[in-house]
């Protein structure tokens, strides 16, 4: 049996060591591409700063912070179905997005996603509010209501892109997803929200372990369940809200890179979160190079990539973890 | 001293609890005994704070448990649920160490202290040996000892266990009991117990309160408790004492 000193060093080994490895990825990364960079001049020339650079921030940024809510979602929801976009954020912030496109605010330097982002927050506060009953927040209705609220607005934008045929190509791939017009400003809009809302699900960690025994057991263990809930969901729903706004819907990280950090490592939350912002800034960035360096100089769809690569590894890792037992 | 005052719960409607008022002292071991859906489950989450009553409160040396937070009610009650958990893949001594949460400051690991204290819940629940299996790998017995161990390691002064015994055979009824015994009578663990079997309160529980019709009917000695004429009012079956046994037949 390992003692309690060796568990907790063992894991800040291995986060850091994924740190310095993500931050090596990120540059060579950065030096690929349509136009490939040379090492030497990298650092003088406008595309890798002006570019790359903002562009693989970004991917690193959304695919930590999709990752992280997935694993609270798991944990919270106490279901292993659960992604981030699971309470309907991402179809609200779509919504935003096609209303944007529709008025023709693409133009405009915050237009798309400041539309996406004011109506994913909307979709935040009215879920909160249906699903609460006086001050006790009911998971399985708040599921329940961000699916349905999903599907309402998954039929909206469906109604909206047949009315206006012409802007359908434009709807559909923002809804897709893509980091093509990653830039500093939105590395900046994004960053401080997923620092702030992966400190929180750091911070709250242990009682993700105690959530999954059972709402009433962790009470009984000393969490205090609503609060604790409360915070968890406020705090990752803005992260997704703010990702979702600047990259628009990637699917595929925030469900399965927990299971498969979890898969390697078990299921203790106070090593899955710290290792599954790495695991995920790590696939996402992989998928993102490879969605623009595959068939230059057109972009592939990153949330098809994350798929392609994703499913045949996570089947790969559950095949080999149900041989062992 | 848990002191039970007034307490009335309703669900809807439906009124589950009546105007309970009990006290319980610090050592008791005690069962809680009635007839399904009169209430016994409710008076423990009432008891644990998980559910507050309509009317009426419920007292820990005279604090209120409503004015208590989760952290420190969580340092006094433990409570081991009729139903544990299954489908996680905590193994055993992962899940017993969560009896320590609350006593862990955040972004802090377990301290020595708190892995001794597991290894000595566990060796003395018999469930040392299963510290690595996960509960799909345990039987229900060794699964029920496992929380019981999880509810130890929080030290606290007051045990609640709901239906601890039910689904397990008479061999391991015994134990789980003989268990329990044990802890009360070394530690001084004040017990606070559901059971349906009537002849295991009578062998192993000193005191009882047995609720029928949402109200509390007796309260004392378990022995008084149980004569023909209470059990057939709330059980609506014939018993006679033979040998200090109930012998149990069917109206």
């Amino acid at each position: 049996m390992k003692s309690p000193s060796n568990h907790k060093s063992h894991t800040v080994i291995i986060s850091l060591a994924l740190a310095i490895l993500t931050v090596v990825a990120m540059f060579l990364c950065a030096t690929m591409g349509v136009v490939d960079l040379d090492m030497k001049t990298l650092f003088q020339t406008p595309i890798f700063w002006n570019l790359r650079l903002p562009r693989v921030c970004l991917v690193v940024i959304v695919g930590a912070a999709l990752s992280v809510c997935g694993t609270t979602y798991q944990a919270v929801f106490r279901n292993p179905l659960t992604d981030p976009y699971v309470l309907g954020i991402s179809s609200g912030a779509s919504l935003g997005a096609a209303l944007a496109i529709l008025m023709g605010l693409e133009a405009h330097l915050f237009g798309i996603g400041s539309m996406a982002l004011v109506s994913a927050l909307l979709t935040i506060l009215l879920i909160f509010k249906v699903a609460s009953i006086g001050n006790r927040m009911h998971t399985t209705s708040l599921l329940l209501t961000g699916v349905c609220l999903t599907f309402l607005i998954t039929a909206v934008i469906s109604l909206l892109m047949a009315l206006h045929h012409d802007k359908m190509e434009s709807i559909i791939f923002w809804t897709m997803g893509s980091f093509a017009s990653a830039s500093w400003m939105d590395v900046w809009i994004v960053l401080p929200i997923v620092i702030l809302g992966i400190a929180v699900v750091l911070y709250y960690s242990r009682d993700l372990n105690l959530l999954l025994t059972g709402s009433e057991t962790a009470q009984s263990l000393g969490v205090d369940v609503e609060k604790v809930r409360r915070r968890l969901l406020f705090f990752t729903t803005l992260m997704v809200a703010f990702c979702v706004s600047a990259c628009g819907v990637i699917g595929f990280v925030g469900l399965v890179v927990p299971h498969c950090v979890r898969l390697l490592i078990g299921s203790d939350n106070r090593r899955i979160v710290p290792l599954s912002i790495f695991a995920g800034a790590l696939f996402l960035l992989l998928c993102d190079t490879m969605a623009r360096t595959l068939i230059p100089p057109n972009e592939l769809p990153v949330g098809s990539i994350t798929s392609l690569v994703g499913a045949p590894m996570f089947i790969y890792l559950l095949y080999k973890s149900k041989r062992k037992l | 001293m848990l002191s039970i005052q007034n307490v009335t719960y309703s669900y809807g409607d439906k009124e589950i609890l009546h105007d309970i008022t009990a006290t319980v002292n610090d050592g008791d071991f005690c069962a809680i005994l009635g007839p399904n859906g009169c209430g016994k489950t409710t008076l423990l989450r009432c008891i644990a704070n998980l559910t507050k009553p309509k009317e009426g409160y419920i007292s820990i040396n005279d604090t209120p448990v409503s004015t208590l937070s989760p952290r420190i009610m969580a340092q006094n009650i433990a409570f081991v649920m009729q139903h544990p958990q299954t489908d996680i893949d905590f193994s055993a001594f992962e899940t017993v160490l969560m009896g320590r949460n609350p006593y862990q400051r955040r972004l802090q690991n377990e301290s020595e202290q708190d892995w001794s204290i597991v290894e000595q819940c566990m060796r003395q629940t018999n469930t040392w040996h299963l510290r690595l299996s996960i509960p799909s790998q345990m039987s229900g017995g060794e699964l029920q000892r496992v929380m019981i161990a999880r509810a130890l390691a929080q030290q606290t002064p007051i045990l609640l266990l709901d239906e601890p015994t039910s689904n397990l055979d008479i061999a391991h009824q015994f134990e789980i009991m003989e268990l329990l015994r044990d802890i009360n009578r070394k530690e001084g663990k004040t017990i606070l117990i559901v059971v349906h079997d009537l002849n295991l309160a009578l062998r192993y529980c000193p005191k009882t309160m047995l609720l029928h019709d949402t109200k509390l009917i007796y309260k004392g000695p378990t022995r008084d408790a149980l004569t023909p004429e209470r059990i057939h009012e709330v059980f609506d079956v014939e018993a006679s004492i033979v040998d200090d046994y109930l012998k149990i037949d069917k109206v």
